[in-house]
């Protein structure tokens, strides 16, 4: 069973878009990121739409950003969320 | 009225009792203390600063009292204590003056979160502040007060007071100067620092004295125009180097006392900050080069 996105009740994102990057301040922690425009558009896309697989966040992300398949491989948005729930920004019910 | 508006007697007999309430906008302190040494020192420091009533509420109530009673006579000591908690190990007895200052920057990082305290010396001129955010040792106390002797006003060596408006607070007390900073900012203005203090824990310490036309604006915030993180070197040449928004953000994130407590409001600041205003890092190693480079930066800025 494919692992479903979320963001933890407790957590509270908030972005910046700046000219050089988008900061990301993790409100249950205090921190801050820096993050790319990959990772915010897959942050938001969880946020608003929460329990989706990879699969499927990756679909609105490419729409989103306009990218193809081969710029960004589904495998790489993976390995993505693995990191921002390693940050505990995200988690799956998996 | 001002301290120095009462006589060393009545201020020692004051601070002796129920204490006096000093005006360090944007608060109040309560000092007491029994140690006539360090009265002559706040007396000398904080005369020109106004006093409450004895009856006003204070933010802060210190008291420097004597350390422990056997050590009095053989290696007496002082101990800082802030609304009847003792926070730290005592100081030496001649140190009192330099564990005021410490202990009041460390009372008001940890209490003063109605704004987001940036860890920066503050300086401004023709309305327009200017940020100098440095950790300790890269010469921002050195810097904020070689420039309040060319004439900007000064409103602090450590703390950018930052409201939620956006706008730069005054917390102009006196600037703690170390080692070779000392001589070379009293040559820059004679009687502008205080005794030195040989031997703290940060090396030799005095006092740079706020001057008069920025304490009389003391209570007066400002716009924030530049970032300047400064970087001393001895004998290097002057660098200017831009840094992009979120690089900035970062390192102004980094370099604050209260960022994680603040939250959403501090998160906001900060990028309104680094939106607004440029940002730099400065590399000098003389100051008169720095003065130019900071100057430029702030007219572009307009």
């Amino acid at each position: 069973m494919q692992p479903r996105w979320r963001v933890p009740a407790s957590q509270q994102l908030l972005f910046e878009d700046l000219d050089d990057g988008i900061v990301l301040f993790d409100a249950q922690v205090g921190g801050t990121h820096l993050v790319n425009p990959t990772a915010a558009e897959a942050l938001e896309v969880i946020l608003e739409s929460p329990g989706l697989t990879a699969a499927q966040i990756h679909r609105r992300v490419l729409d989103r950003l306009g990218l193809t398949d081969q710029a960004l491989p589904l495998a790489a948005l993976d390995e993505l969320l693995h990191k921002l729930a390693e940050l505990w920004l995200i988690a799956s019910d998996a | 009225m001002k301290l120095a508006d009462r006589g060393s007697h009545d201020v020692r007999a004051a601070l002796a009792a129920t204490g006096l309430v000093l005006r360090i906008p944007p608060v109040r302190v309560r000092v007491r203390s029994p140690i006539a040494g360090f009265a002559a020192r706040l007396a000398d420091l904080y005369g020109e600063y106004e006093l409450h009533d004895t009856r006003d509420y204070a933010d802060i109530d210190i008291r420097m009292l004597p350390g422990a009673r056997l050590r009095r006579w053989v290696r007496p000591t002082v101990q800082f204590v802030v609304d009847g908690v003792t926070p730290f190990e005592p100081f030496r007895l001649d140190h009192a003056m330099p564990m005021f200052e410490w202990g009041l920057n460390w009372v008001f990082a940890h209490r003063m979160h109605q704004f987001l305290l940036l860890h920066s010396a503050v300086v401004e001129r023709d309305g327009r502040a200017l940020l100098l955010p440095a950790w300790p040792g890269s010469g921002k106390s050195t810097l904020a007060a070689s420039l309040a002797c060319a004439g900007w006003r000064y409103l602090s060596d450590e703390f950018g007071v930052v409201a939620a408006s956006g706008m730069v607070h005054p917390f102009a007390r006196p600037a703690a100067l170390k080692n070779e900073s000392i001589a070379v900012i009293e040559r820059m203005r004679p009687g502008g620092v205080g005794p030195v203090y040989p031997a703290t824990r940060k090396g030799a310490v005095a006092h740079f004295r706020v001057p008069p036309a920025s304490l009389a604006r003391a209570a007066d915030p400002a716009p924030i125009a530049a970032v300047v993180f400064p970087d001393f070197i001895a004998g290097a040449p002057l660098t200017v180097q831009p840094m992009t928004p979120a690089v900035a953000f970062l390192k102004l994130a980094h370099n604050a006392f209260n960022y994680e407590v603040v939250g959403e409001r501090g998160f906001r600041a900060v990028a309104g900050i680094v939106r607004s205003a440029p940002c730099r890092i400065v590399r000098y190693g003389d100051l008169a080069a720095a003065h130019g480079a900071i100057a430029d930066i702030v007219a572009g800025a307009a």
